[in-house]
């Protein structure tokens, strides 16, 4: 491609709409005399922006205001860049968004105004679309594109210009060819080495195993086509459930991240690294394997029905409309709830959490979110809130999810994190810290005040009681903590005199009595102002 | 190189083999160290289950400690790391919400919090910071064995990484290279054992950390490097009860990233040979 006339449309996409829209102008901008290349913002290089000298960046919002999923990481990393990266760039962003949220088209305003602060030239204002696009967008991309034609090719923007090239367009022009008024360009990359490691099963023998193959394909095609790829020409026995690219039943896992196959291309699969990617795929954590990557989503929705989460709706005041009397929300609550309810797969959510695939009664990140976007619905009856509030707090609730943080990383996870924290925060104030979990978060805060550090010996002793410490002195776990076992420091004598002259704290054996850090009284005012129940 | 330092939350109790290796650890590596005296802990993802607020006032106070000698915070934890992460990457993203923690610290403590501090892991400030390059003519203590990087959930973030592959991470390999060993390929290492609920949750956590165990062995490795002290502890202490739940395979050793650093520096030579021998003893 000709750099002269070249022109980069960047896309953030969250459901395809930002990616199609950036595909259609890229198709148009041939029309303007420009050579147009498509490019996704997830493992795109930012460095490689600086030379050039016309991008168009068309980029969704995602729920309250958050960058979609494959934009992410290029955000943070351009949070970080510094300024007088984008000298020279001239550039223009359409911003996608939904005006029911409170941030419309953040991620879009946060694009625009990056490229600012990293030094490039807007030659054509922002535009913020609503969920109805297709004309705004279209009158934006025409500007647009008649901006990043009047720069030359040293990057010098020719605003008489602008007129002309727009006048030409609209006089000469018929509309795009193609059955639907255009023809949406295929994104393509150049062949990639990958060696793919996949999970194998086979439940007439129970036998497990992986098998690798070592190949080149081109980069740009989706998981799902490798899959079915490798099926059709390598091994007919393969076993993945097939299905459109938005399934959310073809989830499968990716080097431990959790994906639908049909949505993610091989060049975003994996870091390249020595020239190649390699890519270990397996199927979900948390769901009984089928065959090979194919799981049974039955127990998971087993355990949905279980939940029972219909709605049993309360009665409500309504406004009276031209349509008739509707029900109302807060517009805060409505988008709230949302973006709770807004997942894109369910098994992938359930998967999430590091812990579903050990605990056969918890139920899983994917109905507890549900659950709880249902309990905080202001349309639930108080006393289906009740039934929904009895199942959070029992053992199968949120209260078996044993880390948070694996689910925090999983997509979109940080959403779903928060509301579960939320969830968490509710159970734990119902349940008035009783029982293991109560006592444990509870002690563990107060040792904090205390003294500023966590004591594992007063959470051991007032968490397990003498019952578990007991049983943790038969079970191995007191002697490897005295002795340290495996682990290295520390010198053994001083673990072995813990057991007769205690308190303990020598060696590695967790200490009875912490010393209090430096400006301790600043800790007890913070927990003072912030939190009496301590 | 000088950093704000906080050893993690277990350092001082149930893993004081990390504190102690960080200390000839970070001379040999040339960073100065200044200690947070005044530092709580990060709240482990524990506090912010009762009281979010609560938590993100704890810790910025230790960021604004930070910020007052002009530094980023250093810590060996990757729980620490993670959790302090979050809670940073929280208050520069809501001005609002920062302006109300400031308003407590200011009136509890006289601090305010600006937000011009950073975040860093051990592991990360050695590969993006000091360079593999510069560590490999520094090994005195080849360590000569099969070893499985152990990274768990909490660093493994979107930002919280350095540039780090979130989902293919293979910092801790390359580390582990340039020390002479061999890195194992495995897929449990960005896994969480549960260890913040490792007394509420026990069943679970126990058979998360035999899986996690278990994989490693499978997979050839004669040790784990944990970057996380609380895991590190929780993948030590509970091998033989998790294996007596589960039937599974345990026993290996288990080492934090500290440890095997200041070995193969030439520190603590007594205990490497121990280690040496454990692994020998342990091993298949």
């Amino acid at each position: 491609m000709s750099d002269s006339r070249s022109l980069l449309v960047l896309f953030g996409s969250q459901s395809g709409n930002a990616e199609a829209l950036a595909a259609k102008f890229a198709k148009q901008a041939s029309g303007y005399g420009l050579e147009a290349e498509v490019a996704d913002m997830d493992g795109f290089d930012l460095t490689s922006l600086s030379g050039r000298k016309r991008v168009l960046i068309v980029c969704s919002t995602w729920g309250e205001g958050e960058q979609p999923d494959n934009a992410e990481e290029l955000w943070i990393k351009a949070s970080s860049a510094p300024s007088g990266l984008l000298d020279g760039v001239n550039f223009s962003v359409l911003a996608l968004g939904d005006t029911s949220y409170e941030l419309f088209c953040e991620s879009g305003k946060e694009w625009d105004d990056k490229f600012e602060q990293l030094g490039a030239t807007r030659l054509v204002a922002r535009v913020d679309c609503d969920v109805d696009y297709d004309q705004i967008s279209q009158e934006w991309a025409e500007n647009a594109l008649a901006a990043m034609a009047a720069v030359d090719g040293e990057g010098v923007f020719h605003e008489e210009m602008v007129l002309a090239i727009k006048e030409s367009m609209t006089s000469g022009a018929t509309g795009a060819s193609g059955e639907d008024g255009f023809t949406v360009p295929e994104i393509k990359s150049e062949s990639i080495s990958a060696e793919i490691s996949i999970f194998r099963y086979d439940p007439s023998t129970s036998t497990t195993g992986k098998d690798t193959w070592v190949c080149a394909l081109p980069g740009h095609m989706s998981i799902l086509d490798v899959l079915r790829t490798i099926k059709s020409t390598q091994d007919g026995s393969l076993t993945f459930r097939d299905g459109a690219v938005d399934d959310p039943t073809t989830a499968i896992s990716i080097n431990g991240r959790h994906v639908l196959p049909g949505n993610l291309r091989l060049e975003s699969s994996a870091p390249l690294r020595n020239g190649g990617i390699s890519i270990s795929i397996e199927p979900l954590n948390g769901f009984e394997v089928i065959r090979d990557l194919a799981v049974e989503h039955w127990d998971l929705e087993s355990k949905r029905e279980s939940s029972k989460p219909w709605m049993s709706s309360v009665t409500r005041q309504g406004l009276n409309t031209p349509q008739g009397a509707l029900g109302s929300m807060n517009p805060l609550i409505a988008s709230k709830l949302h973006s709770m309810m807004d997942i894109h797969s369910y098994p992938i959510l359930h998967a999430s959490s590091d812990a579903t695939a050990y605990s056969d009664d918890y139920y899983g990140p994917s109905i507890i979110s549900q659950s709880w976007a249902r309990r905080n619905d202001p349309r639930t009856a108080p006393s289906k809130k009740r039934e929904i509030e009895q199942l959070l707090d029992s053992p199968s609730g949120i209260k078996a999810e044993t880390d948070f943080s694996s689910i925090r990383r999983q997509g979109k996870g940080s959403f779903i994190h928060d509301a579960l924290l939320d969830c968490k925060t509710s159970t734990l104030a119902r349940d008035g810290f009783t029982g293991r979990h109560g006592k444990h978060v509870w002690w563990y805060t107060f040792t904090i005040k205390s003294s500023g550090r966590v004591n594992d010996s007063v959470l051991y002793r007032q968490v397990l009681g003498p019952i578990g410490l007991f049983g943790n002195l038969f079970s191995g776990v007191t002697s490897r903590m005295v002795l340290g076992f495996t682990r290295t420091g520390g010198n053994m004598i001083n673990d072995m005199l813990a057991l007769i002259a205690p308190p303990a704290g020598l060696g590695k054996m967790p200490r009875q009595f912490n010393s209090s850090i430096k400006n301790h009284h600043e800790v007890v005012a913070i927990y003072n102002e912030m939190d009496g129940r301590f | 190189m000088k950093y704000a330092y906080h050893p993690g939350n277990v350092a001082h109790s149930g893993s004081p083999e990390v504190a102690e290796s960080m200390v000839p650890l970070v001379k040999s590596l040339g960073i100065e160290l200044t200690y947070l005296d005044g530092a709580t802990s990060c709240g482990a993802g524990i506090i912010r289950q009762v009281n979010q607020k609560l938590q993100l006032t704890l810790n910025a106070r230790v960021f604004a400690q930070a910020e007052s000698l002009g530094l980023g915070i250093l810590t060996p934890c990757a729980s620490t790391a993670g959790n302090l992460s979050e809670d940073l990457f929280l208050l520069k993203s809501n001005p609002i919400l920062l302006a109300e923690i400031n308003e407590v610290l200011l009136k509890t403590c006289g601090l305010k919090f600006t937000g011009d501090t950073s975040v860093n892991h051990l592991l990360h400030v050695i590969v993006d910071e000091i360079g593999l390059e510069k560590i490999k003519p520094m090994v005195v203590n080849p360590i000569d064995f099969r070893v499985a990087s152990y990274y768990g959930p909490n660093i493994q973030q979107y930002g919280f990484c350095g540039d780090d592959d979130i989902y293919d991470p293979n910092y801790m390999e390359q580390l582990v290279q340039t020390l002479g060993g061999e890195p194992v390929s495995w897929d449990s290492r960005t896994q969480s054992v549960g260890a913040p609920s490792l007394l509420s949750e026990e069943p679970t956590v126990l058979k998360q950390a035999a899986s996690v165990l278990n994989d490693a062995k499978s997979e050839g490795a004669q040790m784990i490097v944990s970057a996380c002290n609380l895991s590190h502890s929780v993948l030590d202490i509970y091998q033989g009860k998790a294996s007596q739940r589960t039937g599974l395979r345990t026993n290996i050793p288990v080492v934090h990233l500290c440890e095997i650093l200041s070995f193969a520096l030439g520190h603590y030579n007594t205990r490497y040979a121990q280690l040496r021998t454990r692994v020998l003893v342990i091993g298949d």
